[in-house]
């Protein structure tokens, strides 16, 4: 698939301090990439230099194949960003949607258009598009931005946080409409958001920041599956070789586990038997270091699940690992946190 | 479209609004003294003046050591004014020509019915000594008007220098009605034109808390004097009207209206041109 | 006290009466602040817009210049633009002394610190994301600009209103330049200050109300704006 994105030894500094070091980074065209990381480490900084909106201070931008020096109209206004919150013009419903079809001078058939894009967001055209911007609700006023961006067929849609203080209403329908706007006309969609399961439902491609860095691992094993009650109101998921997981804990819906790679322990031998611990035999997949941490991060795949664990480079000499290895996976039914 | 039309029509507004209201062909700009303009002696003349010749005069009521100043500066066309001395010094400094007299009044120098300096009869110099000596309050224009131009050159003659500091002596840098009130207020003594003083009274309907305690000295003579600004200084000055403004004021028409001139009855100018 | 009260009778009359000599110096106020606040906004809201939107070197001094020139006093305005348009200064031979517009060159002066600080400040006060938000849409350089100011219209109107009741109220420049001269210079604010010195109490009362009129329209305009901004 082609690249929309490809990002070359970028470093963004504001005065001194560097926010930014990524040394490579591609993103497909039509491609769903999340962006998670704490705060502070870089997400919107990066959603702004894919928008146009900050230059880099170093490094190289390659848009659609092409190196971009100084963005052209014609590229920045194929990019859009929606910021958490995002600010309406002091303007109607109606004008904020169409201000940027104005901009571009764009102005055929907009009164139609206008009307599809507030109700591609839910939002009825007789009751909102006369409204003043004061008379919303936050969820209201963060989905007409939405709209005033769906409504440019952006190829890429840039969300920064586009859930986050929205009620879940808003949320569920800002969410269908952008995975529409995808399908309908192939937008390329990266998202930074808090909202895990959400990002393990839409993609695989989870970038992770961390102080400026992607950093190669994924924060959280997720054991997604059929759970069932276990003795003891424990929870149990059987794997597909006929081991069994076993959770603690009462999850509120669905069925996705979360565990957090530093609470795996990698053992050579079967431990002694212990109802709280699970023990799960698997093979290492691959052996990753951090750089940041001088962690390994250890893959094993265990019946056909993939489970992460995180151990110090001394552990992996004395344990002798390496790919192809059996191994089990020690953890308690309680470091499962429920979604 | 509607956007031109909105700013040729603001531009078009701004320049009717910077345009003079009245189209008037032509005009005299004036520099007189309080005197003229607050006793509303002015308000007479000048429409007698534009019905006879057709000349607005439109004009700026300050003190006379301003309205020199503004002749000094070409600001103004003619000036009518009252301090003799400053008027011939400006004269021979070549930045007026033709000055006439035109009519005369006096001053007088007034304060609280109570008289506490005790002056009421006493010629001005004697007057000036008694409220020094009993440190009456005595309020000046302080403002180099002619009217505080004749007032320094009595205190010269009584010998009294130095006051500018004395706590008794108050400078109000103001007209003269303000000044008078200012008087009224500390209960203070205060030189002023009669003409000024004659309104002042109108305005107490003639009964005011300052009255006239020394007058008919000869030393308290006013004379006003209309004086055209040098062309050959002040090429723009428009002195063919001046000319017409002093011939007016000094012809029968021009001294009679001066003449008739009554506020609650009283004269107060006395015309004088000489023939 | 009684003349208090007789001046207060004699305002409505002169105002009901249509006194010309009244009207005329309402009637020069309006002229007189429409043309000087007219050419301070043209002037003073894109210079407040440079100063509010854009960073350079020597900003905060310039803010601090315009902050500071809030204070000139009008009479030093007045002499300055005296010094000027007299006939004997560089301006001499436009001969706007003792006319509306040379008034009006005092009343820009004494508006525009007013205007650009104000307007500068609502420009700031603009949440920074709205910028983001109208690049993200797709506005060039210019069209953020034009649109930024936009967003901020109503702090600027309140700048605006704020500078026309500096305008209408001042009394320096006015005497200074106009001189007072009746039918054509005379203000309300001269009047006052110097018709009430002829004991004219009707009038200036008249005058006072007028003004007060005036200031209390800017006002509840200013408020309301404030509100809504």
């Amino acid at each position: 698939m082609k690249n929309i994105f490809r990002l070359e030894n970028i470093v963004h500094r504001y005065s001194e301090r560097t926010v930014l070091d990524i040394s490579k980074l591609e993103i497909a065209e039509g491609e769903v990439v999340a962006l998670v990381g704490p705060n502070g480490s870089g997400k919107s900084t990066l959603l702004r230099i894919l928008a146009f909106l900050e230059k880099p201070t170093e490094g190289t931008v390659f848009y659609n194949g092409k190196l971009v020096k100084e963005p052209s109209f014609t590229q920045r206004r194929e990019v859009t960003l929606l910021l958490q919150n995002s600010p309406l013009l002091r303007r109607t419903v109606e004008e904020n949607v169409s201000y940027g079809l104005k901009m571009r001078k764009d102005t055929h058939n907009i009164k139609e258009r206008v009307k599809r894009a507030l109700e591609m967001v839910g939002l009825s055209p007789e009751i909102f598009a006369k409204r003043k911007w004061f008379e919303l609700s936050g969820g209201e006023a963060q989905r007409v931005a939405l709209a005033a961006r769906l409504i440019l067929r952006p190829k890429v849609i840039l969300l920064d946080e586009p859930t986050a203080s929205v009620d879940s209403e808003s949320a569920r329908i800002i969410k269908e409409a952008v995975f529409k706007a995808r399908d309908e006309w192939g937008s390329t969609l990266v998202i930074v958001t808090h909202d895990l399961p959400w990002v393990y439902q839409i993609t695989e491609k989870i970038l992770s920041l961390f102080k400026g860095k992607l950093i190669n691992y994924v924060p959280e094993n997720v054991l997604a599956g059929d759970w069932k009650p276990y003795n003891d109101g424990l929870l149990a998921l059987r794997l597909a070789d006929g081991q069994i997981l076993i959770g603690a804990g009462s999850p509120q819906s669905g069925s996705l586990a979360l565990l957090d790679p530093k609470d795996v322990i990698i053992c050579t031998e079967m431990p002694e038997e212990d109802s709280a611990l699970n023990s799960i035999l698997g093979t290492i997949t691959s052996m990753s270091l951090i750089s940041e941490s001088g962690q390994v991060l250890v893959k094993v795949n265990a019946g056909g699940k993939t489970i992460s664990s995180l151990v110090t480079e001394k552990s992996v000499k004395n344990l002798h690992l390496h790919p192809g290895l059996k191994v089990y996976l020690h953890f308690k039914a309680s470091a499962l946190k429920w979604i | 479209m509607r956007k031109t039309l909105v700013f040729l029509a603001s531009i078009a507004l701004l320049l009717t609004l910077s345009l003079p209201s009245t189209a008037a062909s032509q005009y005299l700009m004036m520099a007189t003294t309080t005197s003229t303009d607050n006793t509303g002696l002015l308000n007479v003349i000048a429409p007698a003046f534009e019905k006879t010749t057709k000349i607005e005069l439109r004009w700026t009521a300050v003190g006379t050591g301003k309205a020199l100043e503004l002749g000094k500066n070409c600001d103004v066309d003619v000036l009518l004014v009252h301090a003799p001395d400053k008027e011939k010094k400006f004269i021979e400094e070549g930045y007026g020509i033709n000055r006439r007299e035109v009519m005369y009044n006096d001053f007088v120098i007034i304060g609280p019915r109570t008289d506490p300096a005790g002056i009421k009869g006493l010629k001005a110099i004697d007057a000036l000594k008694r409220i020094k000596s009993k440190k009456a309050p005595f309020v000046s224009r302080g403002d180099n008007s002619g009217t505080h131009s004749m007032e320094l050159e009595l205190w010269k003659k009584a010998n009294i220098t130095n006051i500018d500091k004395e706590e008794w002596y108050i400078q109000t840098g103001q007209g003269m009605l303000n000044t008078i009130n200012i008087a009224a207020e500390r209960d203070g003594y205060t030189l002023t034109d009669r003409g000024t003083f004659i309104k002042y009274e109108a305005n107490h309907n003639g009964n005011p808390p300052l009255v006239i305690l020394v007058e008919g000295d000869q030393l308290l003579f006013n004379q006003y004097s209309v004086i055209a600004i040098n062309p050959k200084r002040c090429p723009k000055v428009k002195y063919d009207l001046a000319l017409k403004f002093i011939e007016w004021i000094t012809s029968d028409e021009g001294q009679k209206l001066i003449a008739d001139f009554r506020l609650m009855g009283k004269q107060l100018f006395v015309p004088n041109a000489a023939r | 006290m009684n003349y208090i009260f007789e001046g207060v009778i004699g305002a409505f009359y002169l105002l009901l009466a249509k006194d010309p000599e009244t009207y005329s110096a309402i009637w020069t106020t309006l002229r007189l602040s429409t043309l000087s606040i007219t050419c301070t906004l043209i002037v003073g809201i894109p210079l407040g817009f440079l100063l509010g939107h854009y960073n350079f070197p020597g900003k905060r001094a310039v803010r601090t210049l315009v902050d500071t020139l809030l204070a000139l006093p009008t009479v030093v305005i007045g002499l300055l633009v005296y010094a000027f348009i007299s006939r004997r200064g560089p301006l001499g031979d436009l001969g706007l002394l003792f006319t509306i517009p040379g008034v009006a060159i005092g009343q820009f002066i004494l508006a525009l610190p007013i205007v650009v600080s104000l307007t500068a400040s609502a420009i700031e006060g603009i949440d920074p994301k709205i910028y983001l938000t109208l690049r993200t849409l797709g506005a060039s350089d210019m069209q953020a600009a034009l649109s930024s100011m936009w967003e901020g219209r109503y702090a600027v109107t309140a700048a605006a209103v704020t500078a026309y009741s500096r305008v209408i109220s001042e009394v320096g420049v006015s005497m200074m330049i106009g001189g007072n001269i009746k039918w054509h210079t005379r203000t309300i604010t001269t009047a006052i200050a110097l018709e009430t010195g002829k004991g004219e109490f009707s009038m200036g009362i008249a005058l006072g109300i007028v003004l007060l009129a005036f200031a209390l329209t800017a006002n509840t305009l200013v408020s309301s704006l404030r509100r809504r901004a």
